[in-house]
């Protein structure tokens, strides 16, 4: 029985490791990238203003689209989330009702 | 991670899981006729982008309003697309916001960050089409616009590719 439980624990272990491991990889990727990106950004729009380049109009533009920008990349880390978890709950699941079956 | 090594966890997880559904769907379905859709849209900008690099002047507008319609129509219709699948609700997910939410930290999405950004990006190129036609578009302000654009294309293009189970 003790065997069946750590047989089972070390399954589950490789199972949510394999999807985590991935994932992670991925979004680390796309932060890094969106980090960087709305930093230049910002450097850009600064440059813009202090050459006069972006006017009144234009810098109010920018300065909301800096913040909806960063709001949906909160998002989408979110939404990314969502999805590991799908596919860890999923891929669990079905390890287990497997599992279950082959004990009884 | 230090809940990872206990066997407590996985006794947790395992009667969770058992006793609260099979299979679940906590996002939107795949499309790869958006991921299509996004790919031709990207390139067009891009080209658009390396075609009007130095800057514009407003007397040439109309030689480049087609492809900013062009432009603006292909990105609302994403958002329409991508808005278009159903949003799962489950009881799987709302069990997973509680137990994020008893642990101060707030649910997971519910909605589409690459319909917002489509959406955006289509604002962006209104916005950009506008001020060609009224002033021109001087370096800095086009720099500034394909920076928006870029930041916003790359949230959609790794969220829709993320789908892909």
């Amino acid at each position: 029985m003790s065997g069946q439980v750590a047989s089972i624990i070390s399954e589950i272990k490789t199972i949510a490791s394999n999807v985590l491991e991935r994932d992670i990889q991925e979004v680390r990727g796309f932060s890094e990238r969106q980090v960087e990106a709305i930093a230049k950004q910002t450097a850009i729009i600064k440059k813009g203003v202090e050459n006069g380049e972006i006017d009144d109009d234009l810098r109010e533009f920018f300065l909301d689209g800096l913040e909806a920008m960063t709001l949906n990349f909160v998002n989408t880390l979110k939404g990314i989330l969502a999805v590991t978890i799908e596919k860890l709950w999923n891929a669990l699941i079905k390890f287990i009702y497997k599992a279950v079956g082959a004990v009884t | 991670m230090k809940a990872l090594s206990s066997p407590l966890f996985y006794l947790w997880l395992l009667s969770f899981l058992f006793f609260s559904s099979c299979q679940v769907t906590l996002a939107p379905a795949y499309d790869q006729a958006i991921v299509d859709k996004v790919t031709v849209n990207s390139e067009l900008a891009m080209r658009f982008f390396a075609q009007v690099d130095g800057g514009t002047e407003s007397d040439t507008f109309t030689l480049r309003e087609p492809i900013y319609n062009q432009l603006i129509g292909s990105f609302e219709s994403l958002k329409l697309q991508a808005k278009a699948r159903p949003v799962p609700e489950n009881a799987a997910l709302d069990k997973i916001n509680a137990l994020l939410a008893s642990k101060g930290t707030s649910p997971i999405a519910g909605d589409y960050p690459s319909a917002f950004a489509f959406d955006q990006i289509a604002a962006t190129f209104a916005k950009m089409k506008n001020t060609d036609k009224t002033q021109g578009l001087k370096p800095v302000v086009l720099e500034a616009f394909k920076g928006q654009i870029e930041i916003y294309l790359d949230q959609a293009i790794t969220y829709e590719g993320f789908l892909k189970r």
